[in-house]
């Protein structure tokens, strides 16, 4: 060791040279073999890429806090509790003694807003062009209220599409939109009547209808989704009210000498219902505001495991491939005098590299695609633009990907310390199964069947893994199929809200995330759909090549390949049906599930799809000449 | 078995082989590899003939172009009658299934088969009921002197049994041709003998045989020796002559001491 | 040392005993080690007797001088020597002369005399092996048997051999 070119090296000298000599070996032996499997490489790259950026996404929202509402309550002075109350129980509210300051009342009146032939519910509230001490609208575009000019809240101005300077028809009446404005005091569109608000308000005449109308008879789960806030002058809302009825109800803003006594300040104050009053405390309009990031979580989330669970899946896929390989390149590289160390050495660089390449790819569309189903919501104060990701995202995404590539390198490199050289070459260690009945079963079939059966009993570990990608991949598509299904009849059931054309800010949200999910799910479906398959089919290819030696038709060959696939893709067909249902229900406990016909559809048409997919390998794989086939592939 | 003399009589084609400026080229560029150099070669029904030379002269080569299992770059070749340059992928599976027995030096057994089962795949694939399968497979087993072995595994056999599988299931169609790959390639003395009578009373009953070898004993025994060197034939040689059981030309051969 | 091959060497041109013998060292190399030149005139002294071959020269001369030629009778058993395949003990050299006097005397193709001992042998080979697969499996006989073909094997590969280096030599003349 200490003798170099024939000279004398210091013990210290040597060593650091054989360091740098195995170092330079094996970044030559993992340059080498990235090479010669590029492709195989690039698949392992973009699974492991595609799972990063749905494991970033996910993690990014659930980064979402209640800071933008925080920002806004700031901003415009939002109020702790919001009465909507009469007159007189207004009076006693002002000198409760729990109370430290108030701004209003204001009175209230809705109506139907119309614009540009969409019409929804208003709540209109009346106030001075002064601004006020407390809930203070914060104007993003345009200006305050003035006689004839209404400020519309920002969501609902998103939903109605108007802008600075439009017309609107209220009660009848056409007012300019002077601004567009956010609050902190109540939910946005459309949850404006979510939570402890209830209000029952008098309308056309003072009839109190029980239809579409704004927030009539709600109990605390609100479910009338077509009312947004106006804000006019007073003079205009008095206006608003029909002809022998006065302003009967007030919105009251209260402060409170301690914000976090709020919710037990509404517990002690709120009537009976019936002639309804009640209050809303901040935590609950914070709570409604986040509503619109938890529905999309409700997607998300299930979402974000389903896409994990495929990319893993592939991931599986190939990492299984990868071991096999790496059986005979232990012993080929063991005979050549590697020790066990170079030898792990060089699975662990060659996996680490590409699972670290992959885990940037992802975290860089992660990075880009966030932004979109992040982003807090136009109720609220919010930065547009790409969200910083935090530097525990980072650290989580990169390190699974490093797990990631531990596992498919910690195999080979046990067997690369012990094990008997000899026999990994041979890829001794796992003949393929015998099973007799199955072979004796089929010898009755056609010889695709035949063929098939018999492929599936040789390797039955490989058969589970192709049915357990099938099933996540049935999984996801069922899930999503649920998903789209809920989304749409949420909408149907949404009041008025098709017929009033406004388009649901919620639904909007859901049907984005969901589309972006979709996509994803998509590509990795199929993306795990030709692993799966053409890893059997290269697995095959031996058996593949003897059966045409003895005299099989290509066709005969291909087909057998195909009845392989589907046997062990139609169980693992059926089984990700209630594996999706399951998913679907662990997020939408009250959502509808998709018909049967459906269900059916979805199985045949994966079956389909991989039937598809194998024969193209499959015919591939049958114009190579036979004598080669059988020359290079062992068992 | 003897349906190849039965065959004989409905008049088939008494040139089971033929073929003419057969060619098989690899490669390109650098690695460009000329494996046959415009060969010719005529056998008839009933011949055996040995095939001899160096490794890397073509002779594996010519026997997988024979057997239907590649396809020749140049040439005419005829194997049976049909045209196996011309034949449709179809046409090929048919013939290596119906008319060609290919026996290979690597066995190619499938090794979660039994003996029984890996002789009689072929004929499950021409079309013959499982128990008429079961029932070739069974005499053709006998025949190589299997009967006993019938159920086992091909790791539970040794080099020369699975040999004799290989044959076995080379036969079960009743081709018109065997083709053999270094037979004795893998073999000890006793199972190489083993093999050369098999193969012997192969002969007798009439069956073409074309071996590739480099046991002189295999070449010895048959109707025609070719000696090939880089793709082609460089002699051809017909052992006529010396009777068996008189050793009187050579009694004085091995003189001891 | 076959007579036979001292005869052929003669077939050439007449020549004296230490010519012969030089001639046998070059073709033979370390082979020719234990033959003298001694040897050679007595060799060469029996075929006289045999009248095979003849002195051409004065009976008077000394004896190193006398130069040697084949007699017709001669010649005839050379021709005879040069198209047997009887297989000499396992001792080529023989064999490997025959080539070579057969070569330098252009009195026959080297070629055609291996391919003819080759299908020699090979018929014996193929005899040989049926004797083996007729005897019983723990016979004597089939031992001694079995040695014969393997020897037989051997000797049919160095022909191999001898072909290829000899037609080798043909082409580059």
């Amino acid at each position: 060791m200490s003798h170099q070119n024939g000279v004398n090296q210091p013990p210290r000298a040597a060593r650091k040279r054989a360091v740098k000599g195995r170092a330079l070996l094996i970044s030559r032996l993992v340059r080498r073999d990235i090479r010669l499997h590029l492709a195989q490489a690039l698949l392992f790259v973009i699974a492991i890429a595609v799972a990063s950026a749905t494991l970033t996404m996910a993690l990014s929202l659930n980064g979402v806090t209640n800071h933008p509402y925080a920002a806004t309550r700031a901003a415009t002075k939002g109020p702790d509790v919001v009465g909507y109350v009469t007159a007189p129980q207004a009076k006693n509210l002002i000198h409760d003694t729990g109370v430290a300051a108030s701004s209003g009342p204001y009175p209230l009146a809705s109506d139907t807003i119309r614009f540009d032939g969409r019409n929804a519910d208003a709540l209109v509230e009346g106030r001075v062009t002064a601004p006020a001490a407390i809930d203070r609208p914060l104007i993003t575009a345009g200006s305050w209220v003035r006689p004839g000019g209404v400020v519309i809240e920002r969501t609902f101005a998103d939903a109605l599409g108007v802008s600075v300077g439009d017309r609107v028809t209220l009660n009848h009446k056409s007012f300019m939109v002077a601004g567009i404005a956010v609050t902190a005091a109540q939910p946005p569109y459309p949850n404006l009547c979510w939570g402890t608000a209830v209000v029952s308000l008098k309308i056309k005449g003072g009839r109190e209808t029980s239809d579409q109308g704004a927030c009539a008879n709600l109990n605390f789960v609100g479910e009338q989704r077509n009312v947004g806030l106006v804000w006019m002058t007073e003079s205009d809302v008095a206006g608003m009210v029909s002809e022998g009825h006065g302003i009967n109800d007030y919105a009251l803003d209260l402060r409170l000498p301690n914000p976090a006594d709020a919710q037990a300040f509404a517990n002690i104050h709120t009537f009976v219902p019936g002639r309804s009053l009640a209050l809303s405390t901040w935590e609950g309009v914070a709570s409604a505001d986040a509503l619109l990031v938890n529905d999309q979580r409700g997607v998300l989330k299930p979402g974000a495991l389903l896409l994990t669970l495929l990319a893993i899946a592939s991931v599986a896929v190939l990492v299984g491939r990868r071991l096999s390989e790496y059986a005979r390149r232990v012993g080929l590289l063991k005979a050549v005098g590697g020790t066990p160390s170079v030898i792990a050495g060089t699975f662990l660089l060659e996996n680490l590299v590409l699972a670290l390449i992959a885990s940037l790819v992802g975290l860089m569309v992660g990075w880009l695609v966030s932004p979109l189903l992040t982003n807090p919501g136009a109720a609220l104060i919010g930065t547009a633009g790409a969200p910083s990701i935090s530097l525990s995202t980072i650290v989580e995404v990169v390190g699974v990907a490093i797990v990631v590539a531990l596992v498919a390198c910690l195999v080979p490199a046990i067997r690369a310390a012990r094990g008997s050289t000899v026999d990994a070459m041979n890829d001794v260690a796992r003949p393929p199964r015998r099973r007799g009945t199955l072979i004796r079963m089929s010898r009755r079939l056609p010889i695709p069947a035949l063929f098939g059966l018999r492929l599936v009993a040789r390797r039955p570990l490989r058969a589970l893994l192709s049915a357990a990608n099938v099933a996540v991949t049935v999984a996801g598509i069922v899930a999503v199929i649920a998903f789209h299904a809920d989304v749409h009849s949420k909408l149907s059931i949404a009041s008025g809200l098709t017929a009033g054309g406004l388009s649901d800010p919620v639904v909007n949200r859901d049907e984005q995330m969901l589309a972006v999910i979709t996509i994803m799910l998509i590509v990795l479906a199929v993306l795990n759909a030709f692993f799966t398959t053409w890893a059997s089919v290269l697995d095959a290819r031996r058996s593949s090549a003897l059966m045409r030696a003895l005299g099989a038709r290509a066709r005969q060959v291909s087909s057998g390949l195909v009845v392989a696939q589907l046997l062990s893709a139609l169980p693992g067909a059926i089984i990700g049906v209630p594996l999706g249902i399951l998913l679907f229900r662990a997020a939408v406990q009250a959502g509808s599930l998709p018909s049967p016909l459906w269900l059916i559809t979805i199985v045949i048409g994966t079956l389909v799809v991989i039937a598809a997919l194998t024969v193209v390998p499959a015919r591939i794989g049958s114009t190579q000449s036979i004598v080669e086939v059988l020359q290079t592939e062992a068992t | 078995m003897n349906t190849t003399a039965t065959a004989a009589v409905n008049a088939p084609p008494t040139v089971l082989v033929h073929a003419k400026g057969l060619r098989k080229e690899y490669g390109s560029g650098e690695g460009y590899v000329h494996a046959l150099d415009a060969v010719d070669l005529d056998v008839s029904r009933g011949e055996a003939v040995a095939v001899m030379g160096p490794s890397g002269c073509g002779k594996s080569t010519l026997l997988h172009l024979i057997g239907g299992l590649d396809r020749p770059s140049a040439g005419e070749l005829t194997v049976a009658g049909q045209r196996v340059d011309q034949l449709s992928e179809r046409g090929l599976a048919h013939l290596r299934r119906d008319e060609i027995g290919f026996v290979f030096q690597a066995y190619h057994l499938m090794d979660e088969l039994t003996a029984q089962e890996n002789v009689e795949l072929p004929a499950l694939l021409a079309g013959y009921s499982p128990s008429e399968a079961r029932a070739r497979a069974t005499a053709l087993l006998e025949q190589v002197d299997l009967a006993d072995r019938g159920r086992h595994l091909p790791s539970m056999l040794s080099g020369g049994q699975r040999q004799r599988v290989g044959i076995a299931r080379a036969l079960v169609n009743d081709p018109e041709i065997l083709l053999a790959d270094e037979p004795t390639g893998n073999l000890d003395s006793a199972a190489a003998y083993d093999l050369l009578r098999l193969l012997g009373d192969l002969h007798a009953e009439g069956l073409t045989l074309i071996i590739v070898t480099h046991d002189e004993r295999i070449a010895a025994t048959a109707d025609r020796l070719i000696s090939m060197r880089d793709g082609a034939f460089i002699d051809e040689t017909r052992l006529t002559g010396g009777s068996r059981g008189n050793f009187g030309t050579f009694a004085d051969w091995e003189r001891l001491g | 040392m076959q007579q036979e091959v001292v005869l052929a060497m003669l077939a050439k041109e007449p020549s004296h005993g230490y010519e012969l013998r030089a001639r046998l060292g070059r073709a033979l190399g370390p082979l020719a080690e234990g033959i003298s030149e001694g040897q050679m005139y007595v060799t060469l002294t029996r075929l006289e007797k045999g009248d095979f071959v003849a002195r051409i020269d004065a009976p008077t001369e000394r004896s190193d001088r006398k130069v040697y030629s084949l007699t017709p009778a001669g010649q005839e058993r050379v021709t005879e020597w040069l198209s047997e395949v009887s297989w000499p003990r396992p001792d080529l050299a023989d064999f490997h002369m025959k080539l070579i006097v057969a070569a330098q005397s252009a009195l026959a193709d080297p070629i055609s005399i291996i391919d003819a001992q080759r299908r020699d042998l090979l018929r014996r080979l193929r005899d040989v092996g049926h004797a083996v697969m007729a005897e019983r499996e723990d016979s004597d006989a089939r031992l001694l048997l079995e040695g014969i073909v393997l020897r037989l094997q051997a000797d049919v590969r160095w022909l191999q051999a001898c072909e290829i280096a000899w037609t080798k030599r043909r082409t580059q003349q």
